[in-house]
């Protein structure tokens, strides 16, 4: 493979592509080593509570509670909503260093924000079972993200076929713990999801049932397809996701770094 | 102090710092504003008990709310409400909640001037000393909260358990049904995102990368000078590979064991009303006075009898607060204690059928200044609550009377 990349090359290209080679694997004294590990583990608070508060802004109630985790809404709004850091990583890994790990990264620090979070302030502090207010998780849906990345080399492509994978498996890898607060339960004499009854007896004074927004039907049910039907809108929402976490990546964290690196 | 030990002092602060707060067991019940409490709901025949119980008990909560037809026009209309018990957290778990007698799992349809008797079972589940009101939340307004009372809860030596009945008739622990699967599921995933992060990270350094991509078009991952190699495809593939291979097993493994699944529910459903289509009596307010140098409230009304049988003037009801014109054990019967004051009525007695007598009500009590219930500098200088009246034959009736509020003293107040 690295034969056939420099099939072509006239002779002053291959010079340079060797130079190229010579300077990735220059050896520094301490930089490079401590560089790394300073910046890999602080970043993890900064992408972390970026990834959070951007999920929580747009997300907030639907990634919280069992019972607002629907098959229309929810679907539609975390997959827009937890694409964006994501995106942003991705352009400025691939970019700076040819890592294909910006969504993977940016989730599973947003895999430790949402746990510790939920487990000390919601759980520990608060005492609302965790099978209530357990996050989503997007890390698989991240590494997929990033692998077609890494395969296409196109952020056009990872954002069209990546936005609508992307949309499908959080959605699948979630829906699957989700299963058993979908069984059919009976409660105050109605039939309820096991969630909505989490929902009922787990008392949110200020979060009253009327507030959530769930599938409730409409004529707009799509002969009762309404699960896919959010599919296909959350995977067009997060292709949009996907270029605002560009814009952000692109123009907005880089800039202050970008005045002082030299490109060519 | 040496100043490296400065750091792990400064780190040990904030770690404990978040230990520090009390835990909260009340609600600020009077940050609303005084017109969002009075011209809006009224509760009343409130009770609350048991008020000493050990996890696992129930406590039932009772009473009436009824919105006022005074409601402000400066909020949405009242049309979709939820009944709930007010608690600091979920330290109680609702497990059974009637509206005028009807089960009510959801929210439900109200109206001005409807009347609803509601009645919820809890179960203690947390243990604490917890201020338990009911409260109303109304789409546009907020939650409204009614009287309340402090409810102890004693640990039982047992965890908590909520059990629930499935379609099926198996029972279920919601308190811990299928929670170590959620933490373990999400943690496999994490993991093969751990050993993504790692391959990457860890043997490949930043500093030189950036040295190379800098002169490099974004799309050429260069395997010729070593960026992403063969080998990083094969080992991303395999990564990737199980993810999806995790996925479907996961699935797989969720469509068998849980073969009925439901989408969320909802219901509403507009309660039986409790209104009466007729009225005891006819009232009108000729004006209501606060002074604040002694918390006492006077209002001046106009009540005319429309009723065939005397009528005598019981109770006042402003929010959550029931002022009674009675012996103290009519006042015990009101709601908790903490909301309910003495009435006087002047003249006192029955008005006869026709009659139309002008009357003072006159209450004394400290609630109006902790539950901030009286407008003494807001745009809206008014208050209204409800008049109940009883008849020779013990029917009751309830009738809304709204009053301009003068306040004849004012305490030094230095900002606005």
């Amino acid at each position: 493979m690295a034969a056939a990349a420099t099939t072509g090359m006239t002779a002053a290209e291959r010079q340079k592509r060797l130079e190229l080679t010579e300077l990735l694997n220059a050896k520094y004294q301490w930089i490079d080593r401590t560089w790394d590990v300073v910046f890999w583990i602080t970043a993890i608070f900064i992408v972390g509570g970026a990834a959070d508060i951007t999920k929580l802004l747009f997300a907030g109630d639907w990634d919280f509670w069992t019972d607002w985790k629907d098959p229309q809404w929810w679907p539609v709004v975390t997959a827009f909503a937890t694409i964006i850091i994501p995106s942003a990583l991705q352009w400025i890994q691939w970019v700076a260093w040819r890592f294909p790990t910006g969504a993977t990264y940016t989730c599973t620090c947003l895999f430790l924000a949402s746990w510790i979070g939920r487990f000390f302030q919601w759980h520990i502090a608060e005492t609302y079972p965790l099978n209530f207010i357990w996050p989503i998780s997007t890390v698989p849906a991240a590494i997929i993200l990033d692998w077609i990345l890494m395969k296409t080399r196109s952020f056009v492509v990872t954002s069209v076929v990546g936005g609508v994978v992307w949309a499908v498996l959080v959605w699948a890898f979630n829906y699957i713990p989700l299963a058993p607060y979908l069984q059919p339960a009976v409660f105050m004499h109605h039939i309820l999801t096991v969630s909505d009854v989490q929902g009922i007896a787990y008392i949110r004074s200020q979060t009253p049932e009327y507030m959530r927004h769930i599938e409730r039907g409409a004529l707009r049910s799509f002969l009762g397809e309404t699960q896919y039907v959010s599919l296909v809108f959350g995977g067009s929402l997060a292709i949009l996701g996907y270029w605002i976490g560009q814009l952000i990546g692109r123009y907005l964290a880089v800039w202050p770094i970008g005045k002082y690196i030299k490109t060519y | 102090m040496k100043r490296e030990r400065l750091p792990v002092l400064a780190v040990a602060v904030m770690l404990l710092l978040p230990m520090m707060p009390r835990a909260a067991a009340a609600h600020g019940e009077a940050a609303d504003e005084p017109f969002l409490k009075d011209l809006t709901v009224a509760f009343y025949d409130v009770n609350i008990g048991p008020t000493s119980v050990t996890v696992g008990q129930p406590v039932t909560i009772t009473g009436k709310l009824t919105i006022l037809d005074t409601w402000p026009y400066t909020l949405d209309p009242p049309q979709t409400a939820y009944i709930t018990p007010v608690v600091p957290g979920p330290v109680f778990a609702l497990t059974d909640r009637t509206i005028n007698g009807e089960p009510a799992f959801g929210s439900v349809e109200v109206e001005k001037g409807g009347t609803y008797a509601f009645k919820m079972v809890m179960l203690a589940r947390d243990p604490g000393h917890w201020h338990v009101h009911p409260g109303i939340a109304i789409q546009g307004t907020g939650t409204l909260i009614g009287p309340g009372l402090w409810v102890d809860v004693a640990p039982s030596g047992q965890p908590f358990v909520l059990p629930v009945t499935l379609l099926d008739g198996r029972k279920v622990n919601l308190e811990t049904l299928g929670g170590n699967f959620v933490w373990w599921w999400s943690f496999i995933g994490f993991l093969i995102g751990l050993v993504w992060m790692i391959y990457w990270t860890v043997p490949k350094r930043t500093v030189t990368r950036l040295a190379v991509t800098s002169q490099l078009p974004v799309n050429d991952d260069a395997p010729d000078i070593g960026l992403i190699t063969p080998r990083d495809h094969f080992w991303m593939d395999v990564l990737a590979g199980l993810t999806i291979l995790l996925l479907v097993i996961g699935w797989v493994g969720m469509a068998r064991k849980y073969p009925v699944r439901l989408p969320q529910q909802t219901d509403r459903f507009e309660p039986t009303s409790l209104t009466p289509s007729t009225h005891m009596a006819t009232v009108r307010s000729s004006g209501a006075t606060f002074d604040q140098s002694n918390d006492t409230l006077t209002i001046n009304a106009r009540i005319h009898n429309t009723s065939a049988s005397p009528i005598t003037l019981k109770s006042y009801v402003m929010a959550m607060t029931s002022f009674v014109d009675g012996p103290e054990e009519e006042l015990a019967k009101a709601g908790p204690a903490d909301y309910v004051g003495k009435l006087s009525v002047t003249p006192d007695g029955a008005i006869a059928p026709g009659e139309t007598r002008d009357v003072t009500l006159k209450m004394t009590s400290e609630v109006f200044e902790q539950e901030r219930l009286i407008p003494l500098h807001d745009p809206q200088q008014l208050i209204a609550g409800l008049l109940r009246f009883t008849d020779d034959q013990g029917h009751q009736d309830i009738v809304t009377l709204k009053s301009v509020l003068v306040p004849t003293e004012f305490r030094p107040q230095y900002l606005p």
